[in-house]
Order: C-alpha cells, then structure tokens, then sequence
C-alpha cells in the first residue's frame, strides 16, 4: 500500500474526499430506505447554513483540520424517506423523525469516514446533532462551504453541506 | 433458518434503528420481539426474561450506546452461564478490522455494518443459525 496522498490544504477541493460522502449519501439511503436519489452539481456558499426544515450535524477532526457535515431535509423530503424506511407517515417534525434524521446522519458519516481513513485520513466517529428549523453556523467556519444536492425520484431535495478549516 | 416462534432482542439508542430491525424480522416472519434502549436496561431484560421461563432466544445489538456498549453487553452474557450459547449479533457503523477482530475474539455470532438491507440481515441470521446448529450437532 502507497503512503496516502492527502489534500490537507483544503480537502474540499480533493474530488475523492467530496465522492466519500456522495456515495455514502447513495449508499446508506438506498440500503436503508430504498430510494433512488440522483446527486446534483455541488455549489460553493459563503455561509455554512442548512437549508431544510431538519438537519443532522456532525463535527469531523483529523490533525489540524475541523470540519462539519450536515445533511439537511426540507419537510417533504425527510417525510418521504421515513415513509420508505419505515412504513411510517409523519406530517410534523417531531422526535421520531430527528431520531431518524440522527440515525441517517450517523450512517452518513459512518460510511464517508470508512472510505476517507482507507484514502489515509483518520477521522473518528462523532455523536451527531439534530437541529430543527434554520440556523447559521460560524464555529469552527471560516471558510466556504460546499453544497451537494440530493434530489429523491418525486423531485424533493435534500443537501449535504460540507466546511472545512 | 430460526423457527417463527423465536424470542429477539434488539438494543440500539436510536428508536429509528430499532424500528427498522423490528420491521426486517416482521418481514422474515418474527414476532416475538423485544426492545431495550441501552446494554444495561438489556441485560437486565434478559435475565428479568430467563427468571420467568421466556428467555430470549437471539440478541441483536447496536456496538455504539451511550452507557452500556453492545460489545460490553456481549460480554456480559458471555460471562453467565445461562447465556454464553445465546446467539449474539452486533450492529456498527464501524467497519474497522479491529472492531471486528474484538467481536470475534469475545465470541459474537455475526455481525453487521451499517447501512445494511433486509437481504443482509436476513443472509446474517441464516449464517447464525447453521452456526449454531452446527456447534451443537
């Protein structure tokens, strides 16, 4: 095995670093939910805030480098999946659906961090935050933050926003 | 394959992983099944259970908990008597070598990485159970 060649300077740049979430995005909700998403053409925004109705968060550290990830869910996108993963219909943001927007979350980065410590990183597992509503993040940021968007077979979106510092 | 009437536990933190493993047995057929939140609540269940003549018969269980780890409360029943055959399965999101190589080492039946399908749980508790009746053939 080769020594592992690391963007440190700005992983967001790194195109395997950014395919280990979109994959594990495809991954865990095809496995878990079964549902076909189509990922979309990442964009660069200059403030670090979810842009759906619920949100998981979690913090990644490896050396000097922080970042977060966070996966957030307009309403109807959200309730679609819980309706495919587990037969369930909700029609309010409640504890079972950020129960399962933590869990999603969990599996999310569980499954990016597997395929970015085979590339040399060493990130570790983090207990993920559930945010409802709309918030903006400035800890931790100061830099840009890369949007990828996930839209489900009905035309619902849904975002994974990464920053790294 | 396990028989319909066969006792399950599934501990996790998370009520949604819970569900989901509840749903996949439903599917396969399986009724009889318990919950527990954490290791501890769960090994008290299982011995609460054992006590009134209705042990469980398979316990799976999430590796990342709060209080009580899965690979703590695998321990735990390996230690009693009453237990140590009962078959075991654990939950990670953790596909480390050295994760694995622990459950093995402390006697785990199987186990499986998140994101996983029905398919692969229901592959999984086929596995276990050829193990099993293998062992005690």
């Amino acid at each position: 095995m080769g020594a592992p060649k690391i963007d440190q300077q700005n992983p967001l740049l790194d195109k395997r670093f950014v395919n280990a979430f979109i994959e594990g995005v495809i991954k865990t909700l095809s496995l878990m939910a079964q549902v076909e998403i189509e990922p979309g053409k990442p964009s660069i925004d200059s403030q670090f805030k979810p842009k759906g109705d619920v949100s998981g968060l979690v913090g990644m550290i490896f050396g000097s480098m922080k970042g977060t990830m966070s996966i957030s869910f307009p309403k109807v996108a959200i309730f679609q999946v819980l309706e495919s993963m587990l037969g369930e219909k909700h029609t309010e943001i409640g504890a079972p659906v950020a129960d399962a927007v933590g869990e999603l979350t969990n599996q999310i980065y569980g499954t990016a961090k597997t395929t970015l410590n085979q590339m040399g990183y060493a990130f570790e597992m983090a207990i993920p935050s559930v945010i409802q509503g709309t918030i903006t993040v400035s800890k931790y940021h100061n830099g840009a933050t890369l949007v990828l968007p996930f839209t489900l077979k009905s035309g619902a979106t849904f975002y994974v926003e990464l920053t790294v510092s | 394959m396990f028989p319909p009437s066969t006792k399950f536990l599934v501990v996790d933190d998370f009520a949604t992983m819970r569900k989901i493993i509840k749903k996949v047995l439903t599917e396969l057929g399986y009724t009889n099944i318990e919950e527990a939140e954490d290791g501890k609540p769960a090994f008290q269940l299982i011995q609460d259970s054992k006590a009134s003549g209705q042990p469980f018969d398979f316990v799976i269980s999430d590796w990342n908990m709060p209080g009580m780890s899965g690979l703590e409360l695998l321990k735990a029943c390996k230690a009693t008597t009453d237990f140590k055959n009962m078959p075991f399965m654990l939950v990670t999101a953790e596909s480390e070598q050295k994760n694995i190589v622990e459950a093995a080492k402390n006697g785990v039946s199987d186990y499986v990485v998140k994101p996983f399908n029905a398919m692969t749980l229901k592959g999984k508790l086929e596995r276990i159970w050829t193990k099993h009746n293998t062992k005690a053939a």
